[in-house]
């Protein structure tokens, strides 16, 4: 007789011998000594975790010449039988390649009459997801109400693909994946049986590849013993295995996070020489970028025992929490196009290429800020927003930014609510940086990558507080924690584990919202005074208008007081001024104000400048002067002088400041 | 037939015999003979004279069917099977080659009969990422627990594009890609001119279609891609459009040439382009990596209509300009 493999030998023949699935096994054990049976089942769950074999079993038992019992006798000769696959009763139907509807009304057909030699009709229609529509529906009136003789199981790996009208006739038992530990002890008995050596560590290493099937793991392990000869060894297995530890991915974010291509290349090449297949890398790599992503947003919600924790704070702290989902989207993106590459290493280099491309270092400097360098603690609560930032608060944000800074250069240590507000301006405002001059270009790295987030507390502020722009970023950022820190300095420092790590990106941003949390401070203690201005009212507003703001900037204030707000809109724009936006911006003014306005909108032609006539405006006088500025560029003038150049006048665009 | 360098694959495979499986899954890149390799097994198991190390003897009555695809005992399931049944060459892909489920049946029901010979009966699945989703659901039953003497060899690049219920059946045995100079000397024993550049531009991988006139055409589109100018570009489209050739030849020659372009801007290397470093020197200056991915996303936008009647002209003059785009940056800002 001919070898089989383990899957096949090791098919389970009675309940006991199964692995997991209790819960399946109670309910029609039970089912089958108390003979309260449903007619038909449904068997669901991957690959590997015993659909087929616990419908062979439900099949033994139905027929045992014993009875119907839960321990099938496995000797008498329809269990033999049916051991052997030629019970005549047991009808096993491969749906997937018997799919349509003839098939099924063959079989069905039959069903009407009494079992030949057995006690039921058992029909196990396997893989069934892949029966066409009509087929399903030619079941539906048997599977409701079959011959008292005749049992239906059916087994799938893919539930949804069945329709709602089998699903409701069946008897539904989702068989659960098997855990490593489960598969390893398994595999263990297994090779004690077969008299093979092994060695635990190997077999645990297996039972994670297998990934919750138990088929995968005994297919697994034949590998590993032919790829031994005869014997698992935990080397043998590791490297059949390929890739069993991520470390491979550590390595590629960190070159990628310190924009080293070649050392990138070299790893990508590495990979393919140990036959690592690229789109597990991908795939693993997406799950890598999304713990980072939860390092840096959710530090909690990392284990403690995460075996690649420190790693993973480390490289938390080297890649912008934008850069992190940029990547994710990236190698989501590139795993689909892995099969139209012109081989699969060419996609994956090109998938790498891309995140390079796009790494801050390469970006144009105004598209994507600047490399982070450092993981200065920012506030150590989980702040709720109680004050959402005002980012265009009418304030030259790089001025106040540089203002600020230079405050911070002095140690002049920060008030409370000040230090805690950039965490919380950062939630309101988590769109890329604006194009703030103080971007640093290069990437100053005073802190190690293995050192965590609470050095990092510790080291910035014994870091010289420079006035150069790069490191002071960093270092600005660190003292005022560190200020919030001296105050708090007996609460315990597991807070600081906790810490929201932030770049310097959202330093800038927080500049101008510090600016603003103190002015709102002041207006928190004070109601707010409206002094007529419309248009800079609504600059402040902001995005907190929501739906509401082009009727805000195509308004004209046509009278006003404390409590009530004339508006009047032209009639061109008569469609913004309806009552649910009207709505909209009366909660708005209402929070600004901090009691409710009354809001009079009517629609007529006053002549004045509403706010958006007014951005217009301005944006003219900007473009007339960047013309005027361009066109007196001695350099331009010379070009187009001496070399017949000439200036492209409407491609000219000034600056936007915001 | 065996490449050199699948000796020790096969020393690998024969340690395996004693403990055969039902299904074996070949795993290993393109172009490196894996299909080869699961014929001279498949002949070696339904040879009557094995010769020492399990080689087929050749001559005898198994061998000898086998050699003229008339063995009773043995069974190939590829895309091309019906093509070849109908009796015309059917063009070269206008339709995505599939397997399809009438053909996976056949199988099954040739599964199910006793043998000719007396020995095993083959099925060979090759390449097992074309079953499409009925005929690899269809296989599973019949792979999981095949007749007596029934083995299956499944033929594959990459696992993870198979279904999991069919990877778990199947016991994987991933097979070595030659190294680079196991290659060039393969190639150049077979009498390849420029065996070096042939190489490269497939990536190392030495088996592919050896055309000279594609080859010639290939040169010239890439001396075309290294002078992105505009009228450069428009013969470029022009040139291909006149060969007839379907859209995917050209977006491969242009997936490589963009690889190579960014992979020398951005981290130094050149995979299959070695020959022209320089004029790629010349480009990386004023390339610009942004619109370089853009350009790629447009040419994969592209890639699944390789095959496909859209115009080809149309379509790669619209690429080219994506590509032209990539050097436009450079000049004004």
């Amino acid at each position: 007789m001919s070898y089989q493999v383990l899957a096949r030998k090791w098919r389970p023949k009675r309940f006991a011998d199964l692995v997991g699935q209790e819960h399946v096994v109670r309910a029609l054990s039970n089912a089958l000594n108390e003979e309260r049976l449903h007619h038909a089942y449904l068997l669901t769950g991957t690959r590997g975790v015993g659909k087929t074999t616990i419908a062979r079993i439900l099949a033994k038992s139905l027929n045992c010449e014993t009875g119907t019992t839960a321990e099938p006798c496995g000797e008498c000769s329809a269990c033999r039988q049916i051991d052997a696959g030629r019970f005549v009763d047991l009808l096993e139907i491969d749906a997937a390649s018997n799919t349509g509807i003839d098939n099924i009304r063959e079989v069905l057909e039959n069903a009407q009459y009494a079992p030949t030699s057995g006690r039921f009709k058992v029909y196990i229609i396997d893989e069934v997801h892949m029966l066409s529509k009509s087929a399903f529906n030619a079941m539906l009136k048997t599977l409701e109400e079959p011959p008292a003789h005749v049992k239906f199981i059916l087994a799938t790996t893919d539930p949804q693909k069945v329709p709602v009208t089998v699903l409701s006739r069946c008897l539904q038992f989702s068989l659960r994946n098997m855990t490593p530990q489960q598969v390893a002890g398994h595999l263990a008995h297994v090779l004690e049986v077969e008299q093979q050596s092994f060695e635990p560590a190997a077999l645990a290493l297996l039972g994670r590849a297998a990934a919750g099937s138990m088929r995968d793991a005994l297919s697994l392990l034949d590998q590993a013993i032919a790829y031994g000869m005869g014997e698992v060894r935990e080397e043998g297995v590791r490297a059949m295995l390929g890739a069993v530890d991520r470390r491979y991915l550590f390595v590629l974010l960190d070159a990628l996070a310190a924009a080293d291509g070649p050392r990138l290349m070299a790893e990508a090449e590495q990979l393919a020489q140990r036959g690592i297949g690229f789109d597990s890398v991908l795939a693993e790599m997406a799950v890598l970028l999304q713990q980072l992503a939860m390092a840096q947003t959710v530090p909690a919600a990392i284990a403690d025992d995460e075996p690649e924790r420190e790693a993973l704070f480390a490289l938390a702290s080297l890649i912008a929490p934008q850069d992190v989902q940029l990547y994710y989207q990236i190698a989501i993106h590139g795993r689909k196009d892995l099969a139209l590459a012109p081989d699969e290493h060419a996609g994956f280099n090109m998938t790498l290429l891309r995140m390079l491309a796009f790494h801050p270092a390469h970006a144009q400097p105004d598209s994507v800020a600047a490399p982070r360098s450092n993981t200065a603690a920012a506030a150590t609560r989980p702040a709720p927003v109680a004050m959402p930032a005002q980012p265009d608060a009418g304030v030259d944000g790089s001025a106040a930014a540089r203002a600020l800074l230079a405050g911070l250069g002095n140690r002049k240590p920060a008030s409370r609510p000040a230090a805690q507000e950039p965490g919380t301006a950062a939630d309101a405002e988590p769109e890329p940086a604006a194009p703030a001059p103080l971007a640093a270009p290069a990437p100053a790295q005073p802190v190690t990558p293995a050192v965590s987030a609470v050095s990092a507390v510790a080291v910035a502020p014994a870091e010289p507080v420079v006035t150069a722009p790069a490191p002071a970023v960093i270092a600005q950022a660190a003292p005022s924690v560190a200020a919030d820190d001296d105050e708090r300095d007996d609460e315990d420092e597991t807070e600081l584990d906790n810490t929201a790590p932030w770049d310097e990106t959202e330093a800038e941003e927080a500049m101008p919202a510090y600016a603003m949390a103190e002015e709102s401070t002041a207006v928190d203690a004070a109601p707010y005074q409206f002094d007529g201005d419309w248009g800079g009212l609504v600059t402040q507003l902001g995005t907190r208008l929501g739906a509401s703001r082009m009727l805000a900037h195509n308004a004209v204030l046509k009278g006003w007081s404390q409590s009530r707000l004339e508006l009047a809109v032209p009639d061109s724009f008569r469609h913004m001024a309806t009552r649910d936006y009207q709505e909209k911006l009366k909660t708005a003014l209402a929070e600004q104000f901090g009691h409710t306005v009354e809001l009079v909108v009517t629609i007529e032609e006053l002549g004045l400048e509403t706010p958006a006539m007014q951005g217009a405006r301005h944006r003219q006088e900007q473009l007339a002067q960047a013309r005027i500025c361009l066109e007196n560029d001695p350099v331009i003038q010379q070009l187009v002088r001496d070399m017949g150049a000439t200036l492209i006048a409407e491609t000219i665009q000034p600056v936007q400041e915001l | 037939m065996l490449f050199p360098w699948q000796l020790q694959d096969w020393q690998r495979l024969n340690a395996e015999r004693a403990r055969l499986p039902n299904a074996w899954l070949f795993i290993g890149p393109a172009g490196t003979g894996k299909l080869e390799f699961a014929l001279h097994l498949a002949q070696s198991l339904l040879c009557e004279q094995l010769q020492a190390d399990y080689q087929p003897c050749g001559h005898c009555k198994g061998c000898r069917w086998f050699e003229h695809g008339t063995h009773p005992d043995f069974r190939r399931l590829s895309p091309q099977t019906d093509d070849e049944e109908e009796g015309k060459e059917a063009k070269p892909g206008r339709k995505l080659p599939l397997i399809k489920i009438e053909a996976v049946r056949q199988v099954i029901e040739f599964a199910h009969l006793t043998a000719h010979r007396a020995g095993q009966r083959i099925v060979v699945v090759e390449p097992a990422e074309n079953l499409n989703p009925a005929a690899a659901n269809a296989l599973l039953k019949i792979l999981e627990e095949p007749p007596q003497d029934v083995l299956f060899l499944l033929v594959a690049q990459a696992a993870q594009r198979l279904l999991p219920t069919i990877r778990s059946r199947c016991r994987q045995f991933p097979l070595s890609a030659p190294s680079p100079a196991q290659a060039l000397d393969w190639l150049r024993q077979q009498g390849v001119s420029n065996a070096e550049a042939e190489l490269a531009h497939n990536g190392g991988a030495p088996l592919f279609d050896h055309d000279p006139v594609l080859a010639k055409l290939r040169s010239q589109f890439i001396d075309g891609l290294g002078q992105p100018t505009f009228a450069s570009i428009l013969n470029l489209a022009e040139l291909v459009d006149k060969q007839k050739l379907p859209l995917a030849i050209p977006l491969g020659w242009l997936g490589k040439w963009l690889h190579d372009l960014a992979g020398l801007s951005l981290a130094g290397i050149v995979r299959y382009h070695p020959e022209q470093q320089a004029v790629l020197q010349q480009l990386v200056l004023r390339c610009d990596p942004v619109a370089l991915m853009r350009c790629q996303d447009a040419l994969q936008q592209l890639a699944p209509f390789g095959q496909h009647t859209l115009n080809t002209r149309l379509q790669l003059e619209a690429l080219l300009m994506d590509y032209l785009k990539i050097f436009a940056g450079g000049r004004q800002g």
